[in-house]
């Protein structure tokens, strides 16, 4: 008998309870305008919010941005993304970003719940990027924020589940030292969101 | 270090001798039990919320064959393989096989207690494959070489001063006389070492903290990203976890989620959720060329259809240690076993035996807030009295607690004998505490009157009052 054989049979051999599916979880209702909503709670997450009236307001936000954090006038963005062909006023490269270099990445969803940003994998959005940067620039349309996680799962279902899916809620922290809140342990040490209203 | 639940006695004496430790305790609640508070208050329906979690995880356990099958068979559609583990050294060679096929020699690993449970890192470490925590608080234990001390805050036992002198030790490429006084320098320094390893590994291991059936997704939740640059940056990841982590799909999934965080750090959520459902798709450009899910039971359906079942509906959010006095008061390494606390006490007679682990479901003042807080409601002092009386009846349970239950069980099936014998009891204390009204001391209890006197019985038994107002 294989171990997966084994396994299943051990499960099928015991006394089941007939307990039903419990019907969908109705999440309670957020209240509120989504656009405050997401920026209150992500900037509670530590993540730094600025609403944009259009898209092209993001390279100026992002020098900006840059320039507040004493950081080089510089952004790493990845080929193929619809980003590439904004009017930037820093310099950009395609090459996946180092520890403290900044990242300007594109997130197709928004969570009001939680303040959280949500990136299906593509070939223009490689998953690691929210990762390896120091700094993620994250730019979300206003409409693309969603009441809930559940709202979000069922839009990327709808186009096909990718690799990877990342919820990214504020930047890296840990606690693992006295319990006490540090970020930056792995993942960017600052998370800027730049929602676009339109 | 060696793990050895037997010596739990011993262990928790010298854990509540030890003034380093009390005072890492000590940050228990202000650290968990008011983030965990003032999380399920601020939610607007926790409770409904705890019912809804415990529902999903029965009705999943209820249904575990059925899902495990549509699992594989999704995840084998999206490219990835599924590897099933009777026990510990199943897992173990199964993994190993991974590696050794993939030509592995370095191994960055996220955190995963199912990795801990089947002693994964010695077993590669002594095949030549180098296996590197890099969660933080995993990291550090790594380094001084212990087990875990808790379950979502392994390093939780050490200070600051303790996690310094651990990185001097093993970080000699760096200045000795570097400062380190800080948490923020620790951890910055923790960035850069880390950083060089995720890039250089060969493959990444992961644990679950949830498995979605029907999209054929592990689901981990960090803090740190630690987990995503140990899937993503390698060409092989594999996920390590048992098989009672599976849920009928996603939507489950955002309902345990909202459950998890608030339980285990008070957090709405975590600064990561990550779904991976596979290997990288045609076109991405990073990554795992190759996914692996290794489904472990390790005793898990053994705990299927008895009375201890529930203890498979556990999302492992430490909620239970966090609440529980004799956790407080003497750490995770003195039940000398992976899971410690109420949980530990659920699980651990069955994973290690009761021979080994019977004194886990003892370590209990049955207050009961370890089930009050459980985000899935699992019936925890029901579950440890379960093990008691299976310890009872294997005659693991000390002598004396034995003859002294026995003497007792004696007398109540008996009630003339009973009342008889209450009557004398009530009348010898009472002689005995004199004019203080307490006793200060009884034969071979010199234990319990060593912090405190017992307030005597000042008249007549209960059934005599009973019996006479009538």
């Amino acid at each position: 008998m294989s171990a997966r054989d084994d396994i299943l049979g051990a499960i099928r051999s015991c006394r089941r309870s007939a307990a039903v599916r419990p019907a969908a979880y109705d999440p309670p209702a957020n209240g509120g305008d989504a656009v405050e909503r997401f920026s209150a709670l992500a900037t509670r997450a530590a993540a730094e919010v600025r609403v944009l009236d259009s898209e092209a307001d993001i390279p100026a936000a992002v020098a900006e941005v840059l320039r507040a954090r004493n950081m080089p006038a510089r952004v790493h963005v990845p080929d193929g993304s619809t980003l590439k062909g904004a009017d930037w006023t820093v310099a950009c490269e395609p090459t996946p970003p180092g520890p403290d270099d900044a990242a300007v990445t594109r997130a197709p969803f928004g969570i009001a719940e939680t303040g959280t940003l949500a990136y299906p994998s593509a070939r223009a959005e490689p998953a690691s990027w929210h990762f390896r940067p120091g700094l993620e620039i994250a730019v979300l349309k206003a409409d693309d924020i969603l009441p809930h996680m559940e709202n979000v799962l069922a839009r990327v279902k709808a186009n096909g589940m990718p690799a990877t899916l990342n919820f990214v809620t504020g930047p890296s922290r840990t606690g693992d030292i006295e319990q006490t809140l540090e970020l930056g342990a792995h993942g960017p040490k600052a998370l800027a969101i730049l929602v676009v209203r339109a | 270090m060696k793990q050895d639940p037997l010596a739990f006695r011993e262990a928790a004496h010298k854990a509540m001798d030890d003034p380093r430790l009390k005072l890492a305790l000590g940050r228990i609640k202000s650290h968990f039990q008011l983030g965990r508070g003032f999380a399920a208050t601020h939610y607007p329906d926790f409770e409904r919320l705890r019912d809804r979690g415990a529902d999903i995880r029965a009705h999943a356990l209820a249904n575990l064959d059925t899902l495990l099958g549509t699992f594989e068979r999704s995840v084998i559609a999206r490219g990835g393989h599924v590897h099933w583990a009777r026990d510990a050294k199943e897992a173990r060679e199964i993994v190993l096989g991974i590696l050794n096929e993939s030509g592995a020699r370095t191994v960055t690993k996220g955190k995963s207690m199912v990795t801990e449970e089947i002693a994964l890192n010695p077993f590669l470490e002594a095949n030549g494959i180098v296996p590197i925590e890099t969660d933080l608080g995993e990291y550090i234990i790594q380094l001084r070489d212990e087990p875990p001390s808790h379950i979502i805050a392994p390093a939780f036992h050490l200070n600051k001063e303790d996690v310094a002198d651990a990185f001097r030790a093993a970080h000699t490429s760096l200045d000795p006389a570097r400062n380190l006084d800080e948490r923020t320098t620790l951890v910055l320094e923790a960035r850069q070492m880390l950083r060089e390893k995720f890039e250089a590994a060969d493959a990444g291991i992961t644990g679950a903290n949830f498995l979605a059936a029907q999209e054929g997704a592990a689901v981990i939740v960090t803090n740190e990203g630690n987990g995503d640059l140990t899937r993503l940056l390698p060409r092989t990841h594999i996920v390590v976890t048992g098989i009672e982590k599976v849920v009928p799909d996603l939507s489950d999934v955002a309902v345990l989620l909202r459950l998890l965080t608030r339980s285990a750090t008070g957090q709405a959520i975590t600064s990561y959720v990550s779904v991976m459902t596979g290997p990288r798709a045609a076109g991405e450009t990073d990554g795992p060329e190759h996914f692996h899910v290794v489904l472990v039971d390790n005793g898990r359906t053994r705990l299927m259809g008895t009375d201890a079942e529930d203890t498979l509906r556990c999302i492992r959010c430490s909620a239970c240690l966090n609440h529980c006095p004799i956790y407080a008061a003497v750490g995770g390494h003195a039940y000398g076993a992976t899971y410690p606390g109420p949980i530990g006490a659920a699980l651990n007679p069955n994973l290690l035996g009761l021979a080994a682990a019977h004194h886990h479901p003892n370590a209990s003042t049955f207050c009961g807030r370890c089930a009050e807080v459980c985000p899935v409601k699992i019936p925890l002092p029901k579950i440890m009295r379960y093990w008691r009386a299976r310890e009872v009846a294997a005659g693991l349970a000390p002598a004396s607690a034995r003859f002294g239950l026995g003497l007792w069980a004696f007398a109540a099936k008996r009630p003339a004998l009973y009342r008889f014998g209450a009557r004398m009891a009530t009348r010898l204390l009472k002689r005995l505490a004199g004019k203080r009204g307490a006793v200060k001391a009884l034969p071979l209890m010199g234990g319990w009157f060593a912090v405190r006197d017992l307030p005597a019985p000042q008249g007549k038994t209960f059934q005599e009052m009973w019996a006479e107002k009538k």
